[in-house]
């Protein structure tokens, strides 16, 4: 925002849309603040609301009277229940509100943005660094192309994988594999990268202290379902049909998401296609780069569909009939 | 005194809509304690039906 340049270690040079006119400020203005974006305070509040949710439910499991465990199967339900909430706000926290760190760290000091993320991605079993790794510079510096290897594989007509082959096979293996290998080919970022995972094991062992069991059930088992189910249906969901930009196809890249539901509890995630062409765009100011493209979209043929990451994933984790519906055009934005 | 009102109204709105799923998911943790863990356990699968069908 208001500084044009590179994104991301491998990322491609971009201009980036200046929407609030803070460029002249910006610098002075930082000294000050504690925060670099005003609205930055919400993606603080709702990290810690995470973590109070899963206080809550280790300290509710280690008291079962209070809450009506009397046996195995009121037990079951509790962990079931706390487990899926403590996942789906697990992916939002890590897949959505950290992603936006990734790409413009919330502080303005270095310090408390490594620091502030790692304690923000152990909550969702990653190290902060290995997060930003995959998404800045492999997935937006490689968008759609062979290089991209945090998507779904592709098919030889050009189609995503299987939805469900690529919720499960991904997160772990997948990306053990690739980042095993990248992370460790040269020395500085080996070491970095063993430093990394070190501190993350520490932060993300200590529920392990308190009562293994539980950690498992109501630690580990959101993690994966954080995972697979959110940020792996959501990675497959914003690029499913798509294709590489090129000239003759500059915005098909991505899917836009118009929910207004949606975008106002999920940090304007909705605007995907948006937030990949300027990804160093504030997230709060997403709508309105919105409204300003949205003629170029129509134009360019860009799908827009009038509902969320969630129905999406329900439709294309469906038969073809249901998956067909997916392709279906917001018809706000169809081209005339 | 309005325009104070109306501006704290303006920002828990926003608190609440920009943190609803966690807020949502402490209800759903910490209601178990009010209506035990069968009713966390319906209310968390109609909001996954809920999320799939209509957001």
């Amino acid at each position: 925002m208001g500084e044009p340049g590179n994104h991301g270690h491998g990322g491609r040079s971009r201009t980036e849309a200046n929407l609030s006119g803070e460029a002249g400020h910006a610098q002075a203005a930082s000294r000050r603040r504690i925060l670099a974006h005003p609205q930055d305070w919400h993606c603080v509040i709702f990290h810690f609301v995470c973590l109070a949710a899963y206080a809550c439910a280790f300290w509710l499991y280690q008291h079962p009277k209070l809450v009506g465990i009397t046996g195995w199967w009121s037990r079951i339900a509790f962990v079931a229940a706390s487990a899926t909430m403590l996942g789906w706000i697990s992916g939002i926290d890590v897949g959505v509100n950290f992603h936006n760190h990734s790409h413009r760290p919330i502080f303005t000091s270095h310090l408390v943005n490594r620091w502030f993320g790692r304690l923000w991605t152990f909550s969702g079993a990653w190290p902060s660094f290995f997060w930003e790794y995959c998404h800045v510079t492999i997935h937006h510096a490689n968008l759609l192309t062979t290089k991209d290897w945090t998507l779904p594989k592709k098919r030889s007509d050009g189609s995503f994988e299987n939805f469900q082959l690529y919720l499960f096979a991904h997160w772990p293996w997948r990306l053990m594999a690739h980042l095993s290998r990248e992370l460790t080919m040269r020395r500085s970022l080996r070491r970095k990268s063993l430093r990394e995972l070190a501190i993350f094991l520490l932060l993300w062992s200590i529920p392990f202290w308190i009562d293994p069991v539980m950690a498992v059930w109501l630690w580990a088992l959101p993690h994966w379902i954080a995972n697979t189910f959110v940020m792996g249906s959501g990675m497959y969901v914003q690029h499913s049909g798509c294709v590489e930009k090129t000239a003759t196809e500059p915005v098909s890249h991505s899917t836009v998401f118009v929910s207004d539901f949606f975008n106002l509890t999920m940090f304007n995630i909705g605007f995907h296609l948006e937030h990949h062409e300027h990804p160093r765009v504030h997230w709060s100011e997403l709508p309105e780069l919105h409204r300003r493209l949205k003629q170029e979209m129509i134009d360019g043929g860009a799908h827009v569909v009038p509902y969320g990451n969630y129905h999406a994933a329900f439709l294309l984790a469906g038969d073809t009939e249901r998956r067909k519906r997916f392709a279906e055009q917001d018809p706000g934005y169809r081209s005339r | 005194m309005e325009h104070i009102s109306h501006n704290f109204l303006l920002k828990t709105g926003q608190v609440l809509g920009r943190s609803f799923f966690p807020f949502f998911a402490i209800t759903v943790i910490a209601g178990a304690v009010l209506w035990g863990p069968w009713v966390s356990l319906a209310i968390t699968v109609m909001a996954v039906a809920a999320a799939l069908r209509l957001i």
